[in-house]
C-alpha cells in the first residue's frame, strides 16, 4: 500500500492552451462578479430580486448548494479510511482539496446576502448560542480548517508513510462526525423554523447529508472524468463502479426520504403544508423543480448508473453526474420556493414588500422572486472561483495518484 | 431616556368585534414611526370571522381574495372580520432565538426590539417570524415628505438604538410597541389613534388593568396559538361568549 500512496513532487502541472484560456475565462467571470458585487454595495440590496416576502434567494440557496458540494472529501478519505473501501483510496487526496474549496467558497456566498457585510465581524464577538447561524459559522469554520490540515499532512513528501497513514486515518475518523454535523446544521438553519411548514420537518437533516453525499461524488467523479480527460490519468476500473454505485445508492435514498415527505404532506392534508407542496408537484407553478429533482436528476442518473451496459462509459458517467446536480440544485431552490412562497400568514393584502416604485402595488400577496442581473453575476462567478480553486489546487497538488 | 421597567409585562388586546378595518393604526403608526415608503409594521389583514379564535387558523382558511374588504363565502352565508397584525412580541420569540449577533432582543418588560447598530442584515428573522412583521430596509430609505413627522429622534434603551427616523441601510425592523412612548407611560400610538377603542394596552402583570381582564375574562386568542411562541399581543374574536 505504502509505494501507491507515495506523494509525487509539488510541482505544477503544465496546462497548455486549452488550460490557460480556460483559466483567464473563470477569471472573468470572477471580475465580472466582483464588479457586481461592488455595484450591489453601492445600491444595497434593492439590487437583487428579493423583497420582504421571499427575504432568502439565490445566495441563500446556492450557499447550500455549496455546503453539499464540499462533502465529496470526506466520503473519499472516510470510505477508504473507515469503511475500507479500498477502491476510492485514489481520489481521497482530490476529494478533500473540493472539500476545502467548495465550504471555502460557501461561506463565501454568505457575504453577499448580507445587508451590513461590514459588520460580519460581530458574528464572533456577539454570538447568540441559539442561532443555527452561529453553529453553522462554527462548523464551517472547523470543516476548513480540517480539509486543510488533511490536505497539508496528505501533500508533505518529507513525512515518514507509516505514521502519514497514521495521521490520515486519525483525520478520517474525526472528520465523519464533523461531515455529519456539517450538513445537519445546515439543514438545521431551515428546518427548526416554526414558521415555514416547508422547512419544518425532521427529515431535512437526513435529506442535507444523503444530497450532500449525491452531489459531492458527483463533484469528485466529474473532477476525476477531467484528470482523466485533461491530464491523462487512468483510474482503477473498481473506482469508477464505486463512484457509480455510491452515486446510484444516494440517489435512491434521497428520493426514498423526499417520497416520505410528500406521502405525509399529502396522506395528512394540512393546509399549511399542502400550500407549499401544491407549488411544486405537477400542476404547481413550480412543477419544473419536480420533474428536475424526481426524472432528469433521479431516474435517468439512475438508470445510467446502475445498467452495466451504461455504467462503464465515461460520457455517460459525466452527464450522469452533472444530472445529479441539476437535481439536488433543484431540490435546494424548492427551499425558497416552498419555504417562503406561501407564508402562514396568508391574508389580504399580503406583505409589504419594503421599497417603493410609483406605480407598483406596495403589498404583495403571494410570494414573487426574479433574481437580477446582480445577483446571476454574483453566483457565477462564485461558481467560476470554485472552478478555479479546484483546478489551481490540482495543478499545484496533482491530488490524483497515478496508478503503478 | 428612561431605563427598563422590570416591574411591567406589557400586552395588547385588539377587539375584532369592534375593528372596523379603517387603517388609522396603521397610517398613524407608519407616520410615528417615520417608516419609510414602502415599510408598514402594521397592517389590518382581511380574515374570516372563525379565525384566529381556534376553529380555524389563518394557515388552514383558503383566503378569500388578495384583495382588501372581501368577505368569505357565498352570500348570503358571508363571513368577514379584521385582523389587525403588527409584531405579536413573543413570549418565545422565533426572531430573538436566531438571530446571530443578538441584534433582536426582548426586554424584561416584554418588548421585542431590534438594535439598528448591531443588526448584520442576515434577514435569518425574516425567516423564522411566523407572522410576517418584519422589514427590511433593501435601499436607502425613501421618506414621503422631507420634513420631520412623528417622533423623528433617535431612542436607546439600555444604550442600545431601537429607534432611529434616519434608517441605516442594510437593517431589519419592526413594530416596537412605540418603546419611545410606553417608556415615558404613553400608550402605543395605534392604541392612542384608533377611532373605535378596538385597542387596549397595559400591563399583564397588574390583575386590575383592563387588558389583564380582557385576557383573563375575555375570551381573547392569539395568532397561531399552536407554535407555542406565546405572543403578548392577544385577540378578542367577532364571535365569543362575553361579547362587547
Amino acid at each position: 500500500m505504502a509505494s501507491r500512496v507515495e506523494t509525487p513532487a509539488l510541482r505544477p502541472v503544465p496546462f497548455g492552451r486549452v488550460g490557460n484560456g480556460v483559466i483567464a475565462a473563470l477569471g472573468v467571470l470572477v471580475l465580472w462578479g466582483l464588479a457586481a458585487w461592488i455595484y450591489q454595495l453601492t445600491q444595497g440590496l434593492i439590487a437583487t430580486g428579493m423583497r420582504d416576502v421571499v427575504s432568502w434567494g439565490l445566495y441563500i440557496f446556492t450557499f447550500a448548494f455549496f455546503v453539499g458540494l464540499s462533502a465529496g472529501g470526506l466520503i473519499m478519505a472516510s470510505a477508504a479510511e473507515v469503511f475500507g473501501v479500498k477502491s476510492l483510496r485514489p481520489l481521497s487526496r482530490l476529494g478533500v482539496l473540493t472539500a476545502a474549496a467548495c465550504v471555502l467558497v460557501a461561506a463565501m456566498t454568505i457575504i453577499p446576502d448580507l445587508g451590513n457585510p461590514q459588520r460580519v465581524w460581530e458574528l464572533f464577538r456577539y454570538p447568540n448560542w441559539s442561532s443555527p447561524l452561529v453553529w453553522d459559522i462554527v462548523i464551517i469554520v472547523v470543516y476548513f480548517v480540517f480539509a486543510v490540515t488533511d490536505l497539508t499532512i496528505m501533500s508533505r513528501r518529507t513525512m515518514e508513510p507509516s505514521k502519514r497513514a497514521k495521521a490520515l486515518r486519525a483525520m478520517a475518523y474525526a472528520g465523519l462526525p464533523a461531515a455529519v454535523l456539517l450538513h445537519s446544521i445546515t439543514a438545521w438553519i431551515f428546518g427548526l423554523q416554526v414558521s415555514r411548514p416547508w422547512w419544518n420537518t425532521s427529515l431535512m437533516a437526513p435529506l442535507f447529508v444523503t444530497s450532500a453525499i449525491l452531489s459531492g461524488t458527483a463533484l469528485i467523479a466529474l473532477a476525476a472524468l477531467a484528470a482523466r480527460r485533461f491530464d491523462k490519468i487512468e483510474l482503477p476500473k473498481e473506482t469508477w463502479s464505486a463512484l457509480a454505485t455510491l452515486m446510484a445508492t444516494a440517489i435512491a435514498v434521497d428520493l426514498f426520504l423526499v417520497a416520505c415527505d410528500y406521502i405525509t404532506i399529502l396522506w395528512g392534508n394540512v393546509p399549511r403544508e399542502r400550500a407549499a407542496l401544491d407549488l411544486i408537484l405537477p400542476g404547481g407553478s413550480w412543477q419544473a423543480l419536480f420533474w428536475l429533482e424526481w426524472i432528469v436528476g433521479g431516474l435517468v442518473p439512475f438508470v445510467l448508473l446502475v445498467v452495466p451496459r451504461y455504467r462503464r462509459r465515461f460520457d455517460l458517467l459525466a452527464i450522469a453526474s452533472v444530472l445529479v446536480m441539476v437535481g439536488v440544485y433543484a431540490f435546494r431552490i424548492e427551499l425558497v420556493v416552498g419555504g417562503m412562497l406561501r407564508p402562514l400568514v396568508h391574508l389580504a393584502p399580503g406583505n409589504a414588500l419594503g421599497s417603493y416604485r410609483l406605480g407598483s402595488a406596495v403589498f404583495q400577496f403571494d410570494g414573487v422572486y426574479h433574481p437580477t442581473w446582480v445577483e446571476y453575476a454574483i453566483v457565477t462567478a462564485l461558481f467560476a472561483f470554485l472552478s478555479l480553486l479546484i483546478v489551481v489546487g490540482y495543478r499545484w497538488l496533482r491530488p490524483v495518484e497515478r496508478e503503478r | 431616556m428612561a431605563a427598563t421597567e422590570t416591574s411591567k409585562k406589557w400586552g395588547m388586546v385588539i377587539d375584532q368585534n369592534r375593528c372596523v378595518g379603517c387603517w388609522t393604526c396603521a397610517v398613524g403608526c407608519k407616520e410615528i414611526n417615520n417608516e419609510p415608503l414602502g415599510f408598514w409594521w402594521n397592517r389590518i389583514l382581511t380574515a374570516s370571522a372563525s379565525e384566529v379564535t381556534g376553529e380555524s387558523s389563518p394557515a388552514a382558511a383558503a383566503p378569500a381574495s388578495d384583495s382588501i374588504d372581501v368577505p368569505h363565502g357565498t352570500f348570503p352565508n358571508v363571513d368577514m372580520a379584521y385582523l389587525p397584525t403588527a409584531c405579536q412580541q413573543c413570549t418565545d420569540a422565533p426572531c430573538v432565538k436566531v438571530c446571530p449577533v443578538g441584534a433582536t432582543f426582548r426586554r424584561d418588560d416584554g418588548a421585542v426590539l431590534v438594535d439598528y447598530e448591531r443588526c448584520i442584515g442576515c434577514r435569518y428573522c425574516m425567516a423564522a417570524c411566523p407572522y410576517g412583521i418584519r422589514v427590511f430596509n433593501w435601499g436607502d430609505a425613501k421618506q414621503p415628505v422631507d420634513f420631520t413627522v412623528g417622533f423623528g429622534q433617535d431612542y436607546r434603551t439600555d444604550g442600545r438604538l431601537v429607534f432611529t427616523p434616519d434608517r441605516p441601510r442594510g437593517v431589519v425592523e419592526k413594530c416596537t410597541w412605540c418603546v419611545e412612548r410606553i417608556d415615558n407611560g404613553e400608550q402605543p400610538f395605534c392604541v392612542e389613534v384608533c377611532p373605535v377603542g378596538a385597542r387596549v394596552f397595559g400591563d399583564l402583570a397588574d390583575p386590575t388593568s383592563e387588558v389583564a381582564q380582557l385576557v383573563e375574562e375575555g375570551g381573547a386568542t392569539q395568532l397561531l396559538p399552536d407554535l407555542g411562541t406565546d405572543p403578548r399581543v392577544f385577540y378578542l374574536p367577532v364571535d365569543r361568549e362575553r361579547r362587547v
